[in-house]
């Protein structure tokens, strides 16, 4: 007898500001629906071991796209994406995020993003904060849309995709299980050479919370959790901190050990941090 | 503390150490430079050719050409080589970003052959605690 996981991979369509996409994504459990986003040039892999736990699963609905152009997720077929840079903007990352949860049919679910996704998560609840009836953010740190370092390296003709690799895995915490820190590097060696750099303008640029406008967000709209682990030197804890301290009523939690991909790197020290506020979603959910 | 890589007693095993480890000799494919790593008032400057440290050279001078740099204080690359070390010491573009060491040179070298060369500092780190 085979060993199967009880987790399902198929395609929706998404259409969003006009343009098709065939997306990609990957589902396991019932319940609350829980959309899980992955971090830059990656993609749902990162997401396995949340798809495969019994005890979330029981509770939720959880759910992992490929955004397009990432993983299985291709570029649309009604644009010639080959002739244009590849650039991903906030518009249309909120954009998509509200049009894949139409196009399942699902009902308030609750946002879990990392990094890129960390970052929408805060985005979401400011700019659609009705779309979700809470956002979970991992490793979003807090941007001011500082300049962008060089990104020149991450899409260059004499520099190969073993670079993201290594850069990624130095980016998970020491100490955490070799294997897990390696197959993070892999998923970066995946994808395509423009989709780091493109992926990192919403990162460094058009993700910007200065002026304060984190002040703007309602959480009695959207519950906000802003999660950072210890080794995140790029969103660290105390910039996260900080951020949260903005949003009234937002809850920070630190996450000692773990490093910017806290729910591939070691899943079983994430749980413990992510269980609690997962409950508490479900019990104000019954309310 | 003392460097095992800075120690003239140790060079030698250092390079050799490093020369047979098996991800080196893998990531190491087309890699030919010469890398100075700077710790406080020491340093050393490591020659790669096709993949094989064939010498570390102690307290180089201002006649040493290099490729490029690594350069921190003493403490910052205590930290980095401790068997599990601290936030923003863990890796070298961790370390880099947050100034802790000071990176420079031919960049291009540095991300083209980025897996060989912080392989090598972590085989460093290893032989460090050994």
């Amino acid at each position: 007898m085979a060993r199967f996981e009880p987790v399902i991979g198929r395609y929706v369509y998404v259409v969003v500001r006009g343009t098709e996409y065939r997306v990609y994504f990957e589902q396991s459990g019932k319940g609350i629906p829980l959309v899980c986003l992955h971090t830059a040039a990656s993609d749902g892999r990162l997401w396995r071991h949340a798809l495969n736990d019994e005890e979330i699963t029981r509770k939720y609905q959880v759910i992992a796209p490929d955004l397009p152009y990432h993983g299985k997720s291709l570029p649309p077929e009604s644009v010639e994406w080959w002739k244009e840079e590849y650039k991903l903007t906030k518009g249309f990352l909120l954009d998509f995020q509200v049009e894949f949860s139409r196009a399942l049919g699902l009902e308030r679910p609750v946002y879990l993003g990392c990094s890129i996704g960390g970052k929408l998560a805060v985005d979401l609840a400011l700019e659609r904060p009705d779309a979700f009836r809470a956002v979970i953010g991992l490793e979003s740190g807090f941007s001011r849309a500082k300049t962008a370092p060089a990104l020149d390296f991450h899409n260059h003709p004499r520099i190969s995709n073993q670079f993201r690799m290594q850069s990624m895995y130095g980016k998970t915490a020491p100490g955490n299980p070799e294997k897990y820190r390696r197959e993070i590097g892999w998923t970066y060696g995946q994808s395509a050479p423009p989709v780091s750099k493109g992926d990192l303008y919403y990162n460094f640029i058009d993700h910007d919370l200065s002026g304060d406008k984190a002040r703007g967000i309602d959480t009695s709209r959207v519950a906000v959790y802003l999660m950072a682990g210890e080794y995140d030197y790029a969103n660290s804890p105390a910039d996260t901190r900080v951020l949260a301290e903005q949003i009234k009523g937002a809850r920070f939690v630190e996450m000692k050990g773990l490093g910017h991909f806290p729910m591939s790197e070691n899943f079983e020290v994430f749980k413990k941090y992510l269980m609690p506020i997962l409950e508490e979603i479900a019990t104000n959910g019954q309310k | 503390m003392r460097v095992r890589f800075l120690d003239p007693n140790e060079i030698a095993h250092v390079r050799e150490a490093i020369n047979a480890d098996p991800e080196f000799r893998l990531a190491g494919r087309f890699f030919s430079k010469d890398i100075l790593l700077g710790v406080g008032d020491s340093g050393c400057l490591v020659k790669v050719r096709d993949g094989v440290i064939t010498e570390i050279k102690l307290n180089p001078t201002f006649m040493d050409s290099w490729n490029f740099f690594i350069k921190g204080s003493a403490e910052a690359w205590q930290k980095f080589l401790q068997p599990l070390p601290p936030p923003r010491f863990a890796d070298l573009y961790g370390g880099v970003s947050c100034k802790n060491f000071e990176l420079g040179g031919d960049m291009e070298a540095v991300f083209a052959h980025y897996w060989a060369l912080t392989r090598m500092l972590d085989v460093m780190r290893e032989l460090q605690n050994n």
